[in-house]
């Protein structure tokens, strides 16, 4: 049972990569990367879970009530951003790919290699 | 001394101030200042830089952000520590930019403001990226500079462009939640994110799985980046297809950052667990000494330029990354030296291809025989950057070599290793410079194989204003190597002090050592071969290309371009290293 | 590779990676039971020094404000690099391809009425979860996504045309440039007081207070604003491409 988080966040980038190696679509490789993200987001968060512990907000708890750790939250809050911004990126890329090749299977797209 | 301090965050923080009121004046400011206040932007951040590299010699400057300043052992905020070794990466890498900037004079104005936007997100991530002192801040450098770089491989957007970035973004983007996810496992176990902490917690917990997990994890962001061996696929496709200027800056500062980011780590964080130390002296030199050869071999077997010289630079990543694993004070003194050296060189020399785009209206060698004759002293740079990569005994480079081969001295196969992949980038652009520009080498080799693609750039700018930057390049590679060794190994004193340990002046040996000679040879022999090839003897012509062909054969089947292949090679190298932890 | 003998090298891969991945497992601290140094540390101070209630609101905008810098420029990259990707048909010659914007007759009035109505709701929903940043879980990045979701309703319910007249794409870019801008120009303006980059100079106001945490206001406000823009011009960009392919089909 205490293993269940990291075997959780080990499954996640695994099936994610598995899924990136194996895809036929650039969309659905899209949308693997944010399994693997999904695993860096389950990691941090269980890393500063706190068994019985509140949520790091003092407004309705007094300040110094025992709470889960809240730096890794503001970390997680960062990695969303970094996975909008690189999902952003991607899909335009992808966007412009299937305008240009009329295809996104990944196999089809190798630079300079026609 | 309190002037000095306060500069600390301006390197990071100016160019992200500039790039975002350039973006919010967007359409309102006339069409050529953007790129002057481009320019004046990274020369301010670069003497800014240079000024830190001299003043924290003596002692490291430390700077804590919203004036946290620990007290006791409990770091609460992020704070830079500005050393020697981080503030001249940082120099160098403004110097640079300011230099691309004048190669690209108005080259991007059809996207307004946007690529300066970018490429100054880019600079200040680097900055940023070189004088931190947190994990996680490092993370948010790391990927703030990668997200300009995805941006602006694509930019050309023909297909190839479009294809390079995919893979770029793909790959690397795995490197980063890599990272992320080795950043929580050390913040499990240590529950700090500050440098020094960090290591603190690693002391008592050395060889711990979970230390080792977040190494492993984390130094496979740093080794993607860096383009070693079997994670370097990614790099030659976005070099080959991104904007000449955006490939000198990715080959003279981004790749060589990932590595310098591993020697952080390995210094600053790990170097109390003797696991990590002893894989760093085992498995990453001799990953190093594969990468030499994969990238020296893989050079000589491209036809299009900017290709070719990608695989140099992965060659030269191998150089690098031995010298870092060296884990000495003459390893960080060479790769110092070696990483401006190198990408002094290799800047001039994707100006080279630059050029070759615009006047020439192409960058595939083979097609371009003699085409440049008329611009030869283009010719003649490129002939000089040829020597240089190849082991010429003089200038930065050289240094740099020299440094790290006295960190390797007893290692012999690894020596030989490194000579012979330096070797052959330099008979790769030798082979380049003599081919386009003196119009020799009628008959390719094994080169006409190489993936190629029709390709140009707009001539909108005059040829001095594109060869003036490349001369200030090759200028500068060419400082005298004693000068050049003495400065480093001061500057690797500094960072040993600012990583915890004592600050140690490596001895400096003597240049123009046997290893600089012997990658000469090769280089000048292969280059010589691979020009006059009809008239070499018959016999030993078809000798030759038979014994080649499986290496060359399978070499350009593994790097097929695609992105599966890639990703699975990722996993691979991960696998390979978590092997090595289990092996040891 | 072939697609076989690239899943054999992941499996293989994997096959190697299994056992060190479950010794780190095993050695890992407890689940739910073991010291977090860092998090207690914010969790005992912040309340005392800065005022604020909201702990994660702490780390982002004081303790580690500079993350959060680096944060916000990466989304300023992201939107910027996501124009320059998407520029290619839509600026130059052929602006002419896109044919007609879709035509607004395709909607159900229940449709239209809803987005109308939900448009300014979850607008104001979002205000109000960017403006209680430092007292209740929220924030400007929170909030400011909310409210650049509530104008999709706008797209969703009136089309093309009244989005085209409410979000200007010049003064969106402005706007995230400026978000930005106010979030550098804040840290240098403690430097000109005498502080430290991003020194929380400003008075903190009373503790449960939604004014409360000095300086971690404006950095707020100016995430919130980047933020606002950020995912504006993503939507606008994207959603141009759709109503360009609809004009190329129709």
């Amino acid at each position: 049972m205490n293993l269940l988080p990291w075997i959780i966040a080990a499954w996640l980038a695994a099936v994610g990569i598995f899924g990136i190696v194996t895809s036929r679509h650039v969309v659905h490789l899209i949308g693997c990367l944010s399994v693997v993200q999904s695993s860096t987001y389950v990691v941090l968060l269980s890393v500063g879970f706190r068994a019985g512990a509140a949520a790091p907000i003092f407004y309705d708890k007094p300040p110094g009530t025992i709470a889960v750790d809240p730096v890794v939250q503001a970390l997680v809050l960062t990695d969303v951003v970094v996975g909008a911004a690189v999902t952003a990126l991607l899909l335009a890329i992808a966007l412009q790919i299937c305008r240009r090749k009329n295809t996104l299977d990944p196999e089809a797209l190798r630079p300079l290699r026609p | 001394m309190i002037a000095l301090h306060s500069l600390v965050p301006l390197p990071a923080v100016l160019p992200i101030a500039v790039a975002a009121l350039l973006l919010t004046l967007a359409g309102r400011l006339h069409r050529r200042l953007p790129d002057l206040v481009a320019i004046a932007t990274a020369a301010a951040v670069m003497v800014i830089a240079a000024l830190l590299a001299r003043g924290s010699v003596a002692a490291p400057i430390a700077y804590w952000f919203g004036g946290w300043v620990p007290h006791g052992a409990q770091v609460l905020g992020v704070g830079f520590v500005v050393d020697p070794v981080g503030a001249a990466v940082a120099a160098f890498a403004a110097l640079l930019f300011a230099l691309t900037f004048v190669f690209a004079w108005g080259f991007f104005a059809d996207t307004g403001t946007r690529f300066h936007v970018l490429a100054l997100v880019f600079l200040g991530a680097i900055e940023g990226f070189s004088l931190t002192h947190d994990l996680f801040n490092l993370f948010v450098w790391f990927e703030l500079m990668s997200v300009a770089a995805f941006a602006l491989t694509a930019y050309a957007l023909n297909i190839s462009a479009l294809e390079g970035a995919l893979g770029f973004t793909v790959v690397n983007t795995l490197g980063s939640f890599f990272m992320l996810g080795g950043t929580g496992l050390i913040y499990a176990r240590v529950g700090a994110l500050d440098f020094a902490a960090l290591a603190r917690g690693v002391a008592p917990a050395g060889d711990d799985p979970v230390v080792l997990a977040a190494f492993c994890l984390i130094a496979m962001a740093m080794l993607i980046k860096g383009a070693i061996v079997p994670l370097h696929f990614w790099l030659a496709d976005a070099h080959a297809v991104a904007p000449s200027p955006v490939s000198v800056i990715f080959s003279s500062i981004m790749v060589p950052l990932g590595l310098f980011g591993l020697a952080r780590l390995l210094f600053a964080v790990f170097a109390a667990s003797p696991a990590v130390q002893g894989v760093a002296h085992g498995m990453l030199v001799d990953l190093g000494a594969l990468t030499a050869v994969v990238g020296g071999v893989m050079c000589i077997l491209q036809r299009h330029v900017k290709r070719l010289l990608a695989f140099s630079t992965i060659a030269h990543m191998g150089v690098l990354v031995v010298g870092i694993a060296s884990l000495s004070a003459s390893g960080i003194a060479g790769s110092l030296a070696y990483l401006i050296g190198q990408g002094l060189v290799k800047g001039a020399l994707f100006m080279v291809a630059g050029i070759m785009l615009a006047l020439l209206g192409g960058v595939d060698e083979i097609r371009l025989r003699g085409a440049g004759r008329a611009i030869w002293p283009v010719g003649l740079a490129c002939a000089i950057g040829g020597l240089l990569l190849g082991g010429a005994p003089l200038g930065v480079m050289d240094a740099g070599a020299s440094l790290i081969d006295d960190a390797q001295a007893h290692h012999e196969i690894l020596r030989t290793a490194l000579a012979v992949g330096t070797g052959l980038t330099g008979a790769a652009v030798l082979r380049l410079a003599g081919r386009v520009f003196a119009g020799l080498g009628a008959h390719p080799g094994v080169e006409r194989d190489g993936p190629t693609e029709e390709e140009r750039e707009p001539a909108q700018r005059p040829l001095w204003l594109m060869f003036a930057p490349l001369l200030v390049m090759l200028g500068l590679a060419l400082v005298p190597a004693h000068w050049a060794a003495r400065w480093a190994a001061i500057a690797a004193g500094g960072f040993l002090l600012a990583s915890g340990g004592t600050a140690t002046i490596p001895h400096l040996p003597p240049t123009a050592d046997v290893g600089a000679w012997t990658s000469l040879a090769i280089a000048c022999g292969f280059a010589a071969f691979a020009l006059l090839r009809h008239r070499a003897p018959h016999g030993l012509r078809a000798v030759l290309e038979t014994a080649s062909w499986p290496v060359s054969g399978l070499l350009l089947r593994i790097h097929s371009g695609i992105v599966g292949d890639y990703v699975a090679w990722v996993v691979a190298g991960l696998a390979v290293l978590a092997a090595g932890f289990a092996l040891r | 590779m072939s697609p076989r003998l690239r899943v054999v090298l992941l499996a293989g891969s994997f096959a190697v990676l299994a056992v060190p991945a479950w010794r780190t497992m095993q050695a890992l601290p407890r689940f739910g039971h073991h010291a977090l140094p860092y998090g207690d540390a914010i969790n005992a101070a912040a309340p005392k020094q800065r005022h604020v209630t909201n702990m994660v609101s702490a780390v982002n905008f004081d303790y580690r404000g500079v993350d959060t810098l680096g944060e916000e420029t990466m989304l300023l990259a992201a939107v910027t690099g996501t124009a320059v990707l998407l520029r290619g048909q839509r600026e130059g010659g052929e602006r002419d391809r896109l044919g007609p914007p879709r035509p607004h007759g395709g909607r159900s009035e229940a449709i239209v009425l809803a987005s109308r109505i939900a448009a300014p709701f979850t607008f104001l929903f979002g205000l109000y979860v960017a403006l209680h940043a430092m007292v209740t879980p929220g924030g400007g990045f929170q909030g400011g996504l909310v409210m650049a979701t509530a104008l999709l309703w706008v797209f969703l319910g009136d089309g093309h045309l009244a989005w085209g007249r409410l979000v200007r794409t010049g003064w969106v870019d402005a706007c995230e440039g400026m978000g930005v801008a106010a979030y550098a120009a804040a840290g240098l303006g403690t430097m000109l007081a005498g502080g430290a980059f991003l020194q929380n100079v400003l008075p903190r106001g009373a503790l449960k207070s939604m004014l409360s945490g000095g300086l971690m206001q404006v950095l707020n406000a100016a995430v919130a604003l980047a933020v606002v823009a950020g995912f504006l011009t993503l939507f606008v960009e994207f959603l141009k491409e759709t109503a360009g392919l609809q004009g190329e089909t129709e």
